[in-house]
């Protein structure tokens, strides 16, 4: 019996292989240096792009979405964009973005007049970006700041700042209530230790705090403690890591301690292990994201109700009570056919009332609001004029209110380091060795800082 | 004409083409029935290839500047513990994989065609499900088997009284149950190519082993495994270069870890093109061709000497 394959293998002799590899690598290390052709960094997108009037506006944009709830969000805010710029027909696409736009962005095909995209990740783009320095001076006063921090590359400002993604402190109140916690206690992360014992002294089975066991939340949550106590997160303004400053040790010392008495519980974000765990009330202080919210509004079914939302505790007496987990933004490719139409309606869904008030409001697929985000727009931030309602499931707390100071409290000076997704490898991975009790703080000092500093900074 | 007479026609043979010294004349028609293959090839198969190799040389982010590194890319993950580490991770899965596939289905594909055997189209087809179900939702179904806290597998340890084990969240287990989804998801494959290999084999074969006096353990072994060696080998090349290139399990599964200690080959790579890190993205791929095309040459001439 013989195969095909077989015969291939025949006829193609392994020296013949050889040859025409090496054939192939002669040719190419000759033809290397013509491989790329950028070009220089794309003009800015100037102010004279705003047209006079609405109806002067005429064609197509396409602006890519995440494929989730948002894009059908922003769907609901075309007719009212449509409202003012009568002739721009919007197409809203959803797109595994971090799949598609970087080879799109490269390669110049296929690209859309813009998009969504997670701050963290724009910054090694930068140079496929238009700059948007000028469409946005107006609005820089009415920006919170560490989102124009965050999108500033060498003096460009390379995004239209969309969320801001506050840290907030989540617990459960009959867990407290029967361990004799008073909530508003809750101000300092050793006033959190203090509750989790005392909850776990009520409760062996408890770990009331959640460990996270992915790589990347994991780092997150981590640069959130950074952000929080020093405004920078994992590189100061110099570019100088900060794994081994004064905030960072306290941080991990804190996880630390979590994990030596056994106060947290190790699993993933939004798990079928967490919801258990948090329905259970093994779970119940998570200093997290805003975006914890949805858990409890949509994912609790015995403990929906109990659960409040508060800042999140100081770090040290006075000191922040807030800190930035995640935060997205909207960009233009330089190579867009239509940037100015993808400005203008980015510039009304993000700064216009009639726009924000739209995406942010209750809507068929938020039927209280969109609140596990809040706008980056200081006058939409008004506590006396919320934008979601308040929920049966925090209680009826003022959430609106809590979440817009904890987005007006967020230290500025934040940046995200190009490489900060690939640190998640080194970084997030020995953050895992610490909350499984296998590294200590130092050696996830030394250990982090000698691989990114060797496999991120000097190769970047 | 009738029948009868055409029956009793003398069979026409079609005049040969005159064969010059190179060979038929065909004309323009035979290059350009063939060039539409020609030309995709060159363009979706040789070009890219050839501008891969290109990319591997060069330190480029996707930006408008780019650095001539030479080798540099390559000495940087030959001289990576992460790169080793990846390459260990798929070997590992390798061993606890490809060898119990291969044994397995070539006893499943031995009993599956024996003639007595009953329910045997049921069992071809239940073993065949598998490999027609989605990966990733069964990934996703496996992370809920396989939780250690809720998953279903170690609440059934718990009631035999075993502990409970870490099947996503350690070292060890996480290749294990990377391991387990594969084997439950391609063993029906597996089983194709073995089958098809065993009805393949004429049955002259087995009744001079029957004359000889083989029973069935010793005509299994002497004379059904010697003539599926080519069927064994193609899969176990088709099996290596799987692995090698395997990205959705771990992916899904444990997302590399922990600590990196479940990143195959096919992730790690994935890791620096995600990062538009593309020269070494590159350079990653070269190597992996490399050392696939190697070890698929060995295993072809190991599994050619033992005729």
């Amino acid at each position: 019996m013989a195969y095909p394959h077989d015969q291939v293998l025949s006829i193609t002799s392994r020296r013949d292989v050889l040859r025409g590899l090496g054939l192939l690598t002669a040719g190419s290390m000759l033809a290397a240096c013509g491989v790329p052709t950028g070009s220089d960094k794309p003009a800015a997108l100037g102010s004279s792009a705003a047209p006079s009037a609405g109806t002067d506006v005429r064609g197509q944009v396409t602006l890519w979405m995440r494929d989730d709830d948002l894009l059908k969000v922003f769907r609901t805010v075309v007719p009212a964009f449509n409202a003012k710029y009568p002739n721009v027909k919007v197409d809203l696409k959803g797109v595994d973005i971090n799949t598609k736009l970087p080879p799109a962005l490269i390669s110049g095909a296929g690209l859309p007049d813009g998009s969504f995209w997670e701050d963290d990740q724009i910054g090694q783009h930068g140079e496929h970006l238009y700059d948007l320095t000028a469409l946005m001076a107006k609005y820089r006063d009415d920006t919170i700041q560490f989102k124009l921090d965050v999108l500033t590359q060498d003096g460009r400002l390379i995004g239209v700042p969309w969320d801001t993604d506050p840290g907030l402190l989540y617990y459960n109140d009959a867990v407290l209530s029967g361990a004799g916690v008073d909530p508003a206690s809750l101000t300092s992360y050793d006033a959190l230790l203090d509750a989790a014992r005392a909850i776990k002294a009520k409760n062996p089975k408890a770990r009331p705090i959640p460990l996270e066991q992915d790589d990347t939340l994991g780092m997150m949550w981590y640069t959130m403690f950074l952000n929080q106590q020093q405004g920078h997160g994992l590189v100061d303004p110099s570019g100088n890591l900060t794994l081994d400053g004064e905030a960072s040790r306290r941080a991990l010392t804190w996880i630390k301690t979590v994990v030596d008495e056994g106060l947290g519980a190790r699993q993933k974000f939004a798990s079928t292990a967490q919801i258990t765990m948090l329905d259970e009330q093994i779970i119940s202080l998570v200093p997290w994201a805003i975006w914890f919210i949805f858990i409890p509004q949509s994912g609790l079914k015995k403990t929906t109700g109990q659960w409040r939302v508060a800042n999140l505790p100081a770090w040290t007496q006075g000191g922040a009570r807030s800190g930035l987990m995640g935060g997205s933004s909207f960009v233009i490719p330089a190579k867009a056919k239509n940037p100015e139409l993808a400005w203008l309606f980015y510039e009304f869904a993000v700064y216009d009332p009639e726009g924000y008030r739209k995406v942010f409001s209750k809507n068929s697929v938020y039927p209280t609001g969109l609140n596990t985000v809040v706008p980056s727009v200081k006058s939409a931030l008004d506590p006396a004029k919320p934008l979601v309602e308040r929920l049966p499931q925090l209680g009826g707390v003022d959430n609106w209110a809590i979440s817009t100071k904890a987005a007006l409290d967020i230290p500025a000076g934040y940046t995200a380091p190009t490489w900060y997704g690939q640190a998640a490898k080194y970084l997030g991975a020995n953050l895992q060795r610490l909350m499984d009790g296998k590294m200590s703080v130092d050696e996830v000092i030394s250990r982090s800082t000698a691989d990114i500093k060797k496999n991120l900074i000097d190769r970047n | 004409m009738s029948l009868l007479a055409n029956r009793a026609a003398p069979r026409q043979v079609a005049a040969l083409p005159k064969r010059g010294r190179r060979g038929p004349r065909t004309g323009w028609r035979g290059p350009l029935l063939v060039a539409p293959f020609f030309v995709f090839f060159a363009a979706f198969g040789a070009y890219p290839l050839y501008y891969a190799l290109q990319l591997s040389f060069i330190d480029w982010h996707g930006g408008a500047t780019y650095r001539w590194v030479g080798l540099g890319n390559y000495t940087y993950l030959l001289t990576n513990p992460d790169f080793w580490g990846a390459l260990g991770n798929s070997a590992i899965i390798w061993l606890l994989i490809v060898p119990a596939q291969t044994i397995g289905a070539i006893v499943a594909a031995g009993a599956l065609s024996r003639a007595k055997l009953r329910f045997k189209r049921l069992l071809r087809t239940a073993v065949i499900v598998p490999y027609v179900t989605p990966l990733a939702a069964m990934a996703q179904a496996f992370v809920l088997i396989f939780d250690r806290d809720y998953g279903v597998v170690n609440h059934l340890l718990g009631l035999a009284g075993l502990p409970s084990v870490e099947w996503l969240t350690s070292t060890g287990w996480s290749k294990v149950t990377i391991a387990l989804l594969v084997l439950w998801k391609s063993s029906g494959f597996a089983l194709i190519i073995m089958l098809a290999a065993i009805q393949g084999i004429p049955g002259e074969v087995y009744e001079a082993a029957a004359l000889d006096g083989a029973g069935p353990v010793r005509t299994f072994w002497s004379v059904t495994v010697p003539l599926m060696r080519h069927a064994i080998a193609f899969f176990v090349v088709i099996s290596t270069l799987g692995i090698s290139q395997m990205f959705l399990e771990p992916y899904v599964l444990t997302g590399g870890g922990p600590y990196n200690s479940s990143t195959t080959t096919g992730l790690y790579l994935f890791q620096h093109i995600g990062a538009s890190d593309l020269g070494t993205g590159a350079a990653n791929t070269f190597l992996l061709v490399i050392m696939v095309l190697g070890l698929s040459l060995a295993a072809v001439r190991v599994f050619r000497e033992s005729r």
